[in-house]
């Protein structure tokens, strides 16, 4: 079975493509697919190497498919690799481009990236905001206290 | 194909155990329009028929008033003495009329699917739920799972307890497509509430067995679950929808069994009558690689190069561009050029002679200087 033929069969229609508006973008949510645009390129279904990039309780994990699985395969035909807990962005961004190193899905590059990116930042504590300063009539009924 | 792929069976703790043949079933071409027309008629075959009442209404003796009292000439109820009287009636416009073309119980409901066209579909489901991506699409939660098919030792016909199913679902990681549907349990919305059909749900996996030792009994109350015996396989099970990819789990027998339920490529059905599977109608469908491959590439012509001539030049009008004229014509050159030396010579002809002065007479120069 071709990857091409597969695309065909699933393109019309499957339980990830998200229509919000009659004339909009075209989404899709499966694993696998990095923009999350129904389309041949990013779906992570109907092509043999997909790159996910997602996270698993605060672990960024990197999961490949295996060029060489066989086609029946499903969890055994993936390479998982997880970032350390409380991995810096720099190592994280480099450890998401080594795998584009060998020539694995290059056109992909870009959009992992990003999508590591906006996983740390996600992680990232917000900091507290600084406390309101009492202004006008609060600040006097401050003051009289 | 070299050597058949084979699909390993997993024990009842989930591991590989021995292995089994893929079924050449599983390779059969998948059509998706033969699987949605196949399904849009065979799912009619289920309606009941319903229609309104013969007599609704047509159960009052109106007639019209015809013409001449300013009203409509539609039936009108007759007598008096209640606001009934005088009000228009059967028409599908009126208050308490029939409706328009008043629906009967003699409709079509049933459609009648050729064998063949039956068989080929239930063919196409089954290739279908063997790829893994399909069943993905199809929304099932397949991801731990090690490989699809999915196939099962044939211990598990013998199950008798839920518990046990349940066991066996989660040790081969299948169980997170029943918790789906469960969670998916929804009130219906509208009439249906009231006709038995009180909540919808997902569709969780189908369970395929060869001999039933209980394993029906086992599974049948597991929510989004269904249990069916491999020669009875039904294309609105395998393609809820019409959508393909249905996760289907097989238990040893059942696999074993396929290639006699459904025959092979060469090798026609012993359960259906001269049943032979469709094949494909290219053998490798990987059309890009084939054009890519060295043998094609090898045999065909280098590209040309991307220089192109321009598809089409400017027109040039041969009354204004004399190039062109003279290309056209040959003689219009001659002409041009005596028609210049025409006008030239009229030119030079109308030209005035300067006057030359002639020399003064005898006479008058004898008169000019006299003495």
């Amino acid at each position: 079975m071709s990857r091409d033929l597969e695309w065909l069969l699933i393109r019309k229609y499957n339980s990830n493509v998200v229509k919000r508006l009659p004339a909009g973008p075209l989404f899709s949510k499966e694993a696998g697919n990095l923009l999350n645009i129904h389309s041949h390129k990013y779906s992570g279904l109907a092509n043999s190497k997909t790159i996910t990039i997602q996270e698993d309780k605060g672990v960024i994990q990197i999961v490949t498919r295996k060029p060489k699985a066989l086609p029946h395969a499903v969890s055994s035909g993936v390479a998982k690799s997880s970032l350390r807990n409380r991995t810096g962005p720099r190592r994280a961004l480099g450890a998401t481009s080594k795998q584009f190193k060998s020539g694995y899905r290059p056109d992909l590059r870009r959009a992992a990236l990003a999508r590591t990116s906006a996983l740390l930042s996600s992680q990232k504590e917000k900091k507290p905001r600084p406390v309101k300063k009492p202004r006008g009539k609060k600040a006097v009924a401050v003051d009289s206290t | 194909m070299a050597s058949r792929p084979t699909v390993s069976i997993r024990s009842a703790t989930g591991e590989a155990s021995g292995s089994l043949p893929l079924p050449a079933v599983l390779t059969a071409p998948i059509r998706l329009d033969v699987v949605q027309q196949v399904h849009k008629s065979i799912a009619k075959n289920r309606r009941q028929p319903y229609a309104v009442s013969e007599k609704a209404g047509h159960q009052t003796s109106a007639e019209s008033w015809g013409t001449g009292r300013a009203v409509a000439r539609i039936p009108r109820v007759g007598g008096g003495g209640t606001h009934r009287s005088g009000q228009a009636a059967f028409g599908n416009m009126c208050r308490g009329g029939r409706m328009f073309a008043p629906t009967k119980t003699w409709r079509k409901w049933h459609v009648k699917v050729n064998q063949g066209q039956r068989r080929f579909a239930v063919v196409s489901a089954l290739a279908a739920s063997a790829l893994p991506s399909l069943v993905l699409a199809r929304g099932h939660r397949i991801e731990g799972t090690e490989e699809i098919p999915l196939v099962v030792s044939s211990g598990v016909e013998s199950l008798n307890k839920t518990k046990e199913a349940v066991t066996l679902l989660k040790a081969i990681n299948a169980y997170t497509d029943v918790t789906k549907v469960s969670n998916s349990r929804k009130y219906r919305a509208g009439k249906g509430k009231m006709r038995g059909r009180r909540y919808r749900q997902r569709r969780g996996p189908l369970i395929v067995y060869n001999e039933d030792n209980g394993i029906v009994k086992a599974f049948r109350n597991l929510p989004g679950v269904e249990v069916v015996n491999v020669r009875r396989l039904n294309l609105l099970q395998l393609a809820p929808g019409g959508h393909l990819g249905r996760f289907v789990i097989w238990t040893e027998g059942a696999f074993g069994l396929l290639d006699e339920v459904f025959g092979t490529f060469d090798q026609a059905s012993v359960h259906k009558k001269d049943f032979t599977l469709p094949t494909s109608k290219i053998t490798n469908p990987d059309v890009t690689g084939i054009i890519n491959s060295s043998v094609i590439q090898a045999v065909v012509r280098p590209a040309n190069s991307k220089v192109t001539k321009r598809p089409w030049t400017q027109h040039k009008n041969p009354l204004n561009n004399k190039g062109v004229l003279f290309r056209l014509n040959p003689y219009a050159k001659t002409i041009r050029r005596q028609e210049l030396l025409k006008q030239e010579r009229i030119k030079a002809k109308k030209a005035k002679k300067p006057k030359t002065p002639s020399s003064a007479g005898k006479e008058f120069l004898g008169t000019l200087f006299a003495p």
